[in-house]
């Protein structure tokens, strides 16, 4: 099912959560709201869901406004942070509730419930978990079966708010693989918030960039990272070195190197660039910015440099651990910095 | 030792000496000995100074009979209506943000705050021949002071806050989470209290009512101004006790006391059973959160 946010304003107080938002999420997709905490994304998310009320706008499901239509009947299914699970019930019951709680009409039959159940709990591969309690699973277990729960009464929509947010590291990236391959499986419009862009990189078909309850940008993993359409996105989305420069004649210079630059002559500018993207050499060239290595760090398979330079702050530099062993880099040593790839933004 | 495992006496660095140990536990025992369990031992042994004939003649005494019954009737209204309204008041605290919250939190602490004589008072200037609404009531044929309802209203007052004293910081520490998902998952309000809510606070909303129902039965200020004391019509088995001391019916007085020392054990035993629970079930949490 689709869905149309349209033009959304939320206010807490004097706290602008999400302001005048225009968002359309398309059937069978996989959405990421992200930004850092306090954008405005799991107000969104819980907008969406019914669970807050917009000061302004309206949400349409599949064409039809749903902005009035209360929580219990808005069929979206929604998987809390902390998962929520029901603790004083099994497994079985806790995923089992949406069906107990059905008007007599619609409630399936017991033994359709618990065939119900067990499918939902093989799908998440959990069913020999049917009669713990929620206190004795692990949190990727937890999560599991929070999702479980969400999917037993069909919904139209799947919402999750930081999903993999409370679990370790090792545990969220299986998780988030198997989010992935579910709704390839399964084809439901899913919108998950998150702060970290790697899980929206990797999970999302798109990811929507929130900051200050306003949207930064919308598009492909691709577009995001390759073309990032604001300086917050462009740091959102990974490390980031900044230079301070001026433009002139249409380039914005940095030590002696020199970027293509929109802003008008003699206007501050921003230079953007990513740690990977900056190759060392030890010969001058007449576009490398001179600086002194002042710290190697050793992060697994890359290696992590800091370089200071004159008028600018420490710059980071990133190689793979061989190309670090093949130039034989020490600290100490004078170097030169070629970006390969660069951003120039007015400065602000 | 094998390992060269440090056995040797410990240090005292963390630990008072023995003398100062044994000094400071043995001034707690007394206290307590002198000032707890000497005295309900006392209430027993006067209750049977003279055998088990007297002590059940004087609980089946019809006076005695009617003030049990009284005191019973007088908690049977009492603690229910203030387990409707401690849960609906803890409700809406824990689970809403509104204007004047914190005016109603204090509110409820009120009848912990005011003595209970005072709280009397209160219904005999409301309720009482002379009182605002003596007249209307009196031209209704209709009896609050020194009648059962106002024993009633006056129980109804001193107990109060105790269920919502219970379930305020339960409720807000569980906060709504399991709330909003029930209702996701299409949950009425009514199937949303029954299946999530009220599972989720049974034993806290059961600890403030034994501790309601230890008061409604035991008070005596509150109650004492608005009964009239009226033997075998509106005595309480406090008021009976006091009665029956004063006309120096010693072992009748200890006997009906001891029924209330009896409830009071009672309570506690209950009490700390249901503590013993609440705080297994919380440990059981805190080792299954702490293993992940």
């Amino acid at each position: 099912m689709s869905i149309a946010i349209n033009a959304i304003s939320k206010r807490f107080g004097d706290f602008v959560a999400l302001d005048n938002l225009q968002l359309d999420i398309a059937s069978g997709e996989l959405l990421a709201l992200l930004g850092p905490s306090g954008c405005g994304k799991t107000t969104l998310l819980r907008i969406i869901a019914g669970l807050e009320t917009p000061d302004q706008g309206q949400i349409l499901f599949h064409g039809e406004d749903a902005t009035d239509t209360h929580v219990r009947e808005r069929q979206v299914g929604f998987v809390f942070q902390h998962y929520a699970l029901f603790r004083h019930m099994t497994v079985f019951e806790n995923v089992a509730f949406g069906l107990r709680v059905r008007p007599k009409k619609t409630r399936p039959s017991e033994t359709e419930i618990k065939r119900k159940v067990h499918e939902l709990l093989s799908l998440v591969q959990l069913d020999w978990l049917a009669d713990r309690y929620p206190a004795q699973l692990s949190g990727g277990q937890r999560q599991r079966i929070a999702l479980a729960r969400a999917l037993a009464v069909e919904p139209k929509v799947l919402l999750l708010d930081e999903p993999f947010g409370a679990l370790d590291t090792k545990v969220r990236k299986e998780l988030r693989r198997w989010l992935r391959r579910l709704h390839d499986e399964m084809h439901i419009t899913s919108v998950f918030v998150t702060h970290d862009q790697e899980e929206a990189l990797e999970v999302a078909d798109r990811v929507v960039v929130m900051n200050k309850g306003k949207i930064e940008q919308i598009g492909t993993p691709e577009q995001v990272y390759d073309a990032p359409a604001t300086p917050f996105v462009y740091q959102f989305l990974g490390d980031v070195n900044l230079f301070h420069s001026r433009v002139h004649d249409g380039w914005a210079e940095v030590g002696a190197a020199r970027f293509a630059a929109e802003a008008g002559d003699s206007d501050k500018a921003v230079v953007y660039v990513r740690p990977h993207e900056i190759e060392l050499s030890r010969v001058a060239t007449d576009k490398a910015i001179a600086g002194v290595i002042s710290h190697s760090r050793l992060l697994g398979a890359t290696v992590r440099l800091e370089v200071d330079v004159k008028d600018a702050e420490v710059v980071e530099v990133e190689l793979t651990r061989e190309r670090y062993q093949e130039g034989g880099w020490q600290v100490g040593e004078p170097v030169w910095l070629n970006p390969r790839e660069a951003r120039v933004y007015p400065a602000a | 030792m094998a390992g060269g495992v440090n056995n040797a006496p410990r240090s005292i660095v963390t630990t008072e000496t023995r003398p100062v140990r044994i000094l400071l536990t043995g001034i707690a025992l007394a206290f307590i000995g002198l000032f707890l369990v000497v005295p309900l031992v006392s209430v027993f042994v006067e209750a049977f100074r003279q055998g088990w004939q007297l002590y059940l003649a004087a609980l089946v005494e019809p006076d005695a009979v009617s003030a049990i019954k009284l005191t019973l009737i007088t908690a049977a209204i009492a603690v229910p209506l203030n387990l409707v309204f401690g849960l609906t008041a803890a409700w809406a605290i824990a689970k809403f943000e509104f204007r004047g919250k914190s005016f109603l939190i204090t509110l409820i602490d009120l009848p912990f705050a005011v003595s209970p004589v005072v709280a009397g008072l209160i219904y005999v200037l409301l309720f009482g021949a002379q009182g605002w609404w003596g007249p209307w009531l009196a031209d209704h044929d209709i009896k609050i002071i020194f009648a059962v309802p106002g024993i009633v209203l006056a129980t109804v007052f001193v107990t109060f806050p105790f269920v919502a004293r219970e379930l305020i910081p339960l409720m807000e520490a569980q906060g709504s989470d399991e709330e909003q998902a029930a209702m996701v998952l299409g949950a009425s309000g009514w199937q949303m209290f029954w299946r999530v809510t009220l599972p989720n606070i049974k034993w806290g909303l059961l600890y403030g009512v034994i501790l309601a129902n230890a008061r409604a039965m035991g008070e005596f200020g509150a109650v004492s101004v608005v009964s009239g004391h009226v033997r075998g019509q509106t005595n309480t088995i406090p008021l009976h006790v006091e009665i029956l001391y004063n006309e120096y019916n010693f072992v009748a007085a200890f006997a009906c006391a001891s029924l209330l020392a009896l409830l009071a054990l009672v309570t506690l035993a209950l009490k700390s059973w249901v503590e013993w629970r609440t705080e297994r079930l919380a440990a059981e949490d805190r080792r299954h959160a702490t293993e992940e």
